[in-house]
């Protein structure tokens, strides 16, 4: 299978790392797969017999490849031409417009290309529409990655609770926050303080608010009501409150008590995103920049997953969803 | 509930094993010996239970042992809640709401953003309604709400 994949920022780059490290297992699975091309903002580097990903994984520019990279060339006209069979969709993530990882995915099922999204802007505004369009075009979307990164949450719930009816989702979905209540918690510093810091470590934006204000872990609500219980979820649904008002006093209180103040995302009737106190021994009571998710179940009962959020960890789950994909194209 | 008993050594204790298996708390045991009644005696106790079913679970064990539950009454199960505010509050506004409260406590109490743990105890049926009481009250004095997940 041929390759693109959209956007070389962070997570589009050791994604490449990690198709370099791992050729040999995707090759074990496709012989034939290849990554053909790579688009970003300035423009298209293509070659049909397949770029070379250990040249690729050292670059910091795709444009500094060579003369393959077509400088203004688009996204669009490379799907609707038909030289990519998946396209991963590594793009920032805009939850206003979702742009421009939308239109790629639109693109990319409208003309029978399997799609790994990273990107959840798209996800965010459009899952149902974008799922049927994969639907009736024969097509997979795979989008792993898209909530608490490297986490198997979509993967667990698809393959190994077949029968369970999910009552309720709640998980810690933003491991900045995590990591800002965390320092609160553990060195008794303040909010202010501690956002300075994970600023500092580049855990935080300059423009924080998208993380402490609970923009991001909504947006995880979002997708995991939809994809994994069914409901027609928009972002304003979502009840918010993030952690700009949490005080070094209130988090030593909680503790004194037992509990950890941690921003909580819940997917049930009421899906909200607020500062939730959760006893020290409970499984969703992890630290740093963790995320955790729990399922609450008929059968299984309760499932805890832990594991890192964000990061270049997120590309574990982008490169098992090529490989599911691959998988399932290669048998037929 | 009243049980009756049958009256011999060892039957008393035989029929609390069920009760504290299922968390259920004694508050008072009366066993009047004047209340025999042909081989059996019968026994009063009042006691709180974690929950409707853990008290139901006890009443058919009780049974399966050969004990009969002559009169029961059901018991309102109760939740022990800690909530954190931060922001000004009110405490008045949410008492005699049949609401115990067990301990408040309070860190930085005159600065702008006060801060208040409350630890309470709501019969089972009426958390929703406390929490959103809690919350409608929060919003209109714009305080903020920690409550347990």
């Amino acid at each position: 299978m041929k390759l693109l994949l959209a956007g070389f920022g962070f997570i589009g780059k050791n994604f490449i790392r990690a198709v370099n490290e791992k050729i040999t297992l995707l090759k074990s699975v496709d012989r034939d797969f290849k990554v053909v091309g790579v688009a970003t903002s300035q423009g298209v580097l293509y070659s049909s017999r397949g770029l070379d990903v250990d040249k690729l994984s050292r670059l910091e520019k795709a444009s500094q490849y060579g003369e393959e990279f077509e400088f203004g060339g688009s996204v669009k006209e490379f799907l609707e031409e038909g030289d990519a069979d998946i396209i991963v969709v590594a793009t920032p993530t805009n939850i206003e417009t979702g742009e421009p990882g939308l239109t790629y995915i639109r693109t990319a099922l409208k003309n029978g290309v399997d799609v790994v999204t990273a990107d959840k802007g798209p996800l965010v505004l459009e899952f149902w529409e974008l799922t049927r369009l994969a639907e009736r075009n024969g097509c997979y979307l795979m989008y792993e990655a898209t909530v608490a990164a490297a986490l198997p949450i979509f993967s667990l719930y698809r393959e190994c609770l077949q029968a369970d009816r999910i009552i309720r989702i709640s998980g810690i979905l933003n491991g900045t926050t995590n990591y800002i209540l965390s320092k609160m918690f553990f060195e008794g510093t303040s909010f202010e303080l501690s956002l300075k810091e994970a600023q500092e470590r580049g855990y935080a934006e300059k423009d924080p608010s998208y993380d402490i204000d609970g923009i991001d872990a909504a947006c995880k609500v979002v997708i995991l009501g939809n994809a994994i219980m069914g409901k027609k979820l928009r972002f304003k649904d979502v009840k918010r409150r993030g952690i700009r008002d949490v005080t070094q006093e209130a988090v030593e209180l909680a503790k004194r008590s037992g509990y950890a103040i941690k921003l909580v995302g819940v997917v049930d009737d009421e899906p909200e995103v607020s500062p939730r106190l959760v006893p020290l021994r409970h499984p969703l009571c992890v630290h740093g920049n963790l995320n955790a998710v729990h399922f609450e179940t008929d059968l299984a009962k309760e499932i805890t997953i832990i594991g890192y959020g964000a990061g270049k960890e997120t590309v574990s789950a982008v490169l098992n969803d090529v490989l599911s994909i691959l998988k399932k194209r290669v048998i037929r | 509930m009243t049980l009756s008993l049958p009256d011999r050594p060892g039957q008393l204790l035989k029929a609390l094993e069920p009760i504290a298996k299922n968390g259920g708390n004694i508050i008072s045991i009366v066993h009047d010996r004047n209340k025999v009644s042909g081989e059996y005696a019968l026994v009063s106790l009042i006691a709180d239970f974690p929950s409707k079913e853990s008290f139901r679970e006890t009443r058919r064990e009780l049974e399966g042992i050969g004990i009969s539950v002559v009169k029961s009454e059901e018991v309102v199960a109760k939740e022990d809640l800690t909530v954190i505010v931060i922001g000004r509050f009110n405490l008045d506004k949410i008492v005699g709401r049949g609401l115990r409260i067990i301990d408040v406590e309070l860190s930085n109490p005159s600065s702008e953003k006060p801060c208040m743990k409350l630890h309470v105890e709501v019969p089972k049926e009426a958390v929703k309604g406390f929490y959103n009481l809690l919350h409608e009250l929060a919003e209109k004095e714009k305080a903020l709400i920690i409550t347990p997940v």
